[in-house]
């Protein structure tokens, strides 16, 4: 019976993400379709949840939901307006990549459910804070430490990329000196 | 031996047996969902409304006033007056205002601070959802709520509003990142994540006194830090009302409006529920060493008095800095934080591993 | 223990340790001494380069994820020689007054990109390859969108950013049907899975040959190439059209030859068919440009499909070959590179016509981009009439000989273009041709370098036998 309940509950969440998914991509206004698209990334995080990871399902919320989607709606804010609609997609655009999406998916669907996946043979492990955190250090075989500190490099090398693209050029800043120290 | 006298696992265990005996395990498990959540709810309100009367009561202390004194004794049920009136208020709907986005903000809100709620631990076996990752999860669950202030402040189509907003998305995403340092650090002391196990490991003496110099700094950055994330003042720009009307929910009414604002006094709870369970034991009673007559008195108070103590406790102070500190201005309080409480998180981090490294702590 | 994992990753450890100098020295050297930091770091990058060639043996840490071998340290050290080129030509452009206040962070940029073409390149697990590829593609779209004054080169940016982020989604989904099938993300282990082919796997394949043809701007997947290479600065487009397509390429032979070795049959006809229609599409919109960055552009995806020529027969003559392309193609390339940039800083020209008449103002700059040109097309006496010789010998020793017919028509193709632009320099009448102007001493070294290259790792064939030597032993 628990198994009942947990696959209605994995249908249902998997029809949010598939409902929330599509209404996100055909939206006519960019924050709802953001809106819809941290409806996805949570219900992602349900799923998770519900396959007992608990870790990656709060990693999903606190990157997407708390860290992406909150970037995303920034960027939208700064940006845009409310009222503000995307222009319609033309005819033949809207059937050519109906028709693609289709087959695509089709094709997939198809390769992926006809394909007999093995149950694995290993142990299933307990995944809690401890092992995560092992892993994540460990420097031998399935272990992350190598990743985990390359990852700094990215992150170092995207910040610093950041700043380059948003610094003032040497030019711009005259008609607009530091705010802050003027209205003191 | 003190989780003992008042330890509610067996009563929840055999309240389950009960309903597994008389129904199928499917539907015993929704039944119990439904009754959980219906007491959370209930205690969410209750607490909440409770809150809000609070913070006039400590409000007309500062100023010297007598605060609501009417309604029921002493003006105690003066909130549960303005609560009906609130549900009794027209939902005004905002010409050209994104209607879906509207109606969804306040939800965001509040269900991000009740899924917080769940994970708060009153008493030994009293806990909605005990997560191996307790601490982490309120991080990132509490993070969705900036998501809902966002989109609400958007789709007002008001620009004080859309200012609110910005403040408190700016405000909260940096703050975030010295609450989770502050845990972080305290983190590093307990070995886990888990609530109720952070909890055991403080039968002998709280964290803060266990982990000395780096858990009070951690301590005193979290209660700045999380006054400012939960958008109170003296950081509460994102709302503040001399030059933004409300901020984020100016245009909001009736029971919208209340949500945003329960949500605000429940966060106030979360955060100081978060900081008694993780500094100051949480449930746990108050021992001294070898006192133990004295730690014995104290295993009698039950443990949920001794965690709505705390936690209240810390509320005031929290309270206490709304109605005595005078509101920063925006670029002072991005300052605070990035030139301040960061670096100092930051080396903080550095200290406990090492003191924890060294076998320093108690 | 720690002697070992620094011996191994040296390449690595000197190349952020280079990058880390450059960051610190950013944020506490004074503005003054400021200009000092370009040539100290041009010094350690020749240093770092030249002790990439000695050779230490190979092995993996970080139980499998990382793996190195002489071949790789070689392909690495190839890398090295390029960007050590492109240093030398950015410090004119470096020196610029827009350009000088941020001239640190270029280089940070630069040198993490080039970690993770190294970290791609030693990679021994999808995760360790994937997070390679975003180090070495993210921080290129902030150098593409380097110039924040120009609004093409912001476009250049966005469009490099959402079209790489777009190809790591392809790229990743492949993966991820990899990991459905086999359970493990190593190199090592995932061969033992792929046997019988599923229909899953070729699904998988296709959808990671994809993505990688993406960053390899292959067609059908090369529409974002003109675009981002005309939008950036020079600098940053030659690095894209040489550095990254070569870590790409590279990769990509590593992949096919290690990991999916078995599966041959099933990714010779890919690989054909997208050579054939990189080599031929890129020549045939090269014909048509009239801007010198967006023909280099044009140019550089038809070069992309000559390096796949390599990969159709797999042995050991196949990657020297490829190797071998990749640094004559580099070299080549970057000379034609450093003329237009030469010429772009003085004179901030770069359409063909501009040319018209350059041989007798600038005769030097003319016939450095005639040599370039020549070798590019393949004309005997340079380097590059050499390195597609192997490529088309490998690819006839495996059979392939309508394809070799196809790359020799292409060759004589991309000939009558290349010769376009020796045309407008040598013997195109101009009223005004661009004045004569003498480049700063880094730029000349570099194109002397290059010079240099195109003739001796031509005609000088110990090169390829060293490289041969090299590969054989992998």
């Amino acid at each position: 019976m628990e198994i009942a309940a947990s696959k209605v509950i994995f249908y249902i969440i998997a029809a949010a993400i598939l409902f929330f998914a599509l209404l996100s991509v055909t939206s006519k206004r960019i924050l709802r379709a953001a809106t819809y698209l941290f409806i996805v990334l949570i219900s992602t995080a349900a799923l998770y949840f519900l396959l007992n990871y608990q870790f990656l399902g709060a990693v999903q919320i606190a990157l997407y939901a708390g860290g992406i989607v909150v970037m995303i709606i920034f960027s939208i804010l700064l940006t845009s307006h409310a009222g503000q609609k995307f222009e319609p997609v033309s005819r033949l655009k809207f059937f050519a990549s109906l028709l693609a999406v289709l087959v695509g998916w089709a094709l997939s669907l198809w390769v992926i459910l006809s394909h007999p996946f093995v149950a694995s043979s290993k142990e299933a492990v307990e995944v809690n804070m401890d092992s995560i955190g092992k892993a994540l250090l460990s420097y031998d075989r399935n272990g992350y430490v190598l990743v985990f500190e390359v990852i700094s490099i990215l992150l170092l090398a995207a910040m610093i990329g950041a700043i380059v693209i948003s610094k003032k050029q040497p030019g711009d800043g005259e008609t607009n000196p530091d705010n802050s120290k003027t209205s003191k | 031996m003190q989780g003992v006298l008042y330890d509610f696992t067996g009563l929840i265990q055999s309240i389950d047996a009960v309903f597994r005996a008389s129904m199928s395990d499917l539907w015993a498990t929704v039944l119990e969902y439904a009754i959980i959540g219906i007491i959370y709810l209930v205690i969410y309100a209750l607490i909440g409304l409770f809150l809000v009367y609070a913070e006039r009561k400590v409000c007309a202390f500062i100023q010297v006033r007598l605060g609501p004194n009417r309604v029921g004794p002493k003006g105690f049920f003066q909130t549960i007056a303005d609560f009906i009136k609130l549900l009794l208020k027209e939902n005004i709907k905002i010409k050209n205002a994104d209607g879906v986005l509207f109606n969804l903000a306040p939800f965001i809100v509040i269900v991000a601070s009740f899924l917080t709620f769940g994970t708060v631990p009153f008493a030994k076996g009293l806990q909605g959802i005990d997560l191996n990752i307790g601490v982490f999860f309120i991080m990132a669950v509490s993070s969705m709520g900036v998501v809902g202030i966002l989109l609400g402040g958007w789709s007002s189509n008001s620009k004080y509003s859309l200012i609110g907003a910005m403040r408190s998305g700016a405000q909260i995403v940096s703050y975030e990142l010295s609450v989770g340092l502050s845990l972080v650090t305290m983190v590093i002391l307990t070995g886990t994540m888990q609530l109720s196990q952070i909890i055991e490991l403080q039968s002998d003496g709280w964290f803060i006194f266990k982990g000395h110099i780096p858990a009070l700094i951690s301590l005193i950055i979290m209660m700045i830090a999380s006054t400012a994330e939960i958008n109170r003042g003296p950081f509460d720009l994102a709302e503040a009302e001399s030059e933004l009307t409300a901020g984020y929910h100016t245009e909001y009414s009736g029971i919208k409006f209340a949500f945003f604002y329960l949500s605000e006094y429940m966060n106030m709870f979360v955060v100081s529920a978060l900081v008694a369970t993780v500094f100051f034991g949480g449930w746990m009673p108050l021992h001294i060493g070898s006192w133990q007559a004295f730690n014995h008195i104290m295993d009698f108070i039950p443990p949920i008095i001794w965690f709505i103590l705390k936690s209240f406790a810390l509320m005031y102070v929290i309270m206490l800095f709304k109605w005595t500190f005078p509101r920063l201005r925006i670029d002072q309080l991005l300052k605070l934080e990035w030139q301040y409480l960061l670096p100092i998180s930051l080396f903080n981090v550095l200290l406990m591993a090492f003191v924890v490294y060294m076998k320093w702590y108690f | 223990m720690l002697l070992q994992y620094l011996s191994l990753m040296r390449q690595e450890v000197s190349l952020i340790f280079i990058a880390v100098l450059v960051l610190i020295c950013e944020l506490t050297v004074n503005q003054r001494y400021k200009k000092v930091v370009i040539p100290i770091t041009l010094v350690l990058f020749g240093v770092h380069t030249i002790l990439g060639f000695v050779p230490f043996d190979g092995g993996k840490l970080f139980g499998g994820m990382f793996a190195t071998s002489h071949a790789q340290a070689l392909m690495k050290s190839v890398l090295n020689v390029g960007v050590f080129i492109i240093l030398l030509q950015s410090v004119a452009w470096l020196k610029k007054e827009v350009n000088f206040q941020k001239s640190n962070e270029f280089l940070i940029l630069l040198f993490s990109t080039l970690t993770g073409m190294y970290f791609m390149i030693s990679s021994g697990d999808f995760l360790m390859f994937y997070i390679g590829l975003e180090i070495a593609s993210i921080p290129m779209a902030m150098l593409a969108a380097f110039d924040t004054f120009r609004s093409k080169s912001s476009e250049a940016g966005i469009k490099f950013l959402l079209n790489s982020a777009l190809s790591s989604g392809i790229l990743l989904f492949g993966i991820s049907l990899f990991y459905a099938i086999s359970g493990t993300i190593y190199f090592d282990d995932l061969p033992l899975y792929f046997s019988p082919v599923s229909p899953l796997f070729a699904l998988g394949f296709i959808f990671f040959i994809s993505g990688l043809a993406f960053k390899m701007s292959l067609v059908p997947f090369h529409l974002w190439t003109a675009d981002v290479y005309e939008g950036s600065p020079t600098i940053v487009t030659s690095y894209f059209s040489v550095i990254s397509k070569g870590a790409a390429a590279f990769i990509t032979s590593i992949l096919l030859f290690k990991v999916f070795f078995n599966q041959l049959y099933l990714w010779k006809d890919i690989i054909y068919l997208l050579s054939v229609l990189t080599m031929t599409v890129g020549n045939l919109f090269a014909l048509r440009q009239t801007n010198i960055k967006r023909f280099l552009a044009f140019s550089s995806i038809s070069q992309a499909g000559f390096i796949l020529l390599g990969l159709v027969n797999v042995d050991s003559l196949g990657v020297t070959a490829i190797i071998y392309f990749i640094l004559i193609y580099i070299l080549s390339n970057l000379s034609a590179f450093g003329v237009v940039m030469a010429i772009a800083n003085v004179t901030g020209k770069e359409e063909i016509k501009d040319y018209n008449g350059l041989y007798k103002t600038n005769p030097l700059l003319s016939l450095t981009m005639m040599l370039a040109m020549f070798s590019l097309a393949g004309i005997p006496p340079t380097a590059g009439f050499f390195s597609k010789f192997f490529l088309f010998t490998d690819a006839a020793k495996g059979g392939y000989y309508w394809l070799v017919f196809i790359a020799v028509l292409n060759t004589i193709i991309s000939l009558y273009y290349y010769l376009l632009v020796v045309k407008a320099m040598f013997i195109s009448p101009n009223e005004q041709p661009i004045e004569r102007f003498r480049s700063d001493i880094y730029t000349r070294t570099a194109l002397l370098i290059t010079v240099v290259g195109i003739f001796a790792v031509g005609i000088y064939s110990p090169i390829f036998e060293y490289i041969r030597n090299i590969i054989d032993k992998f």
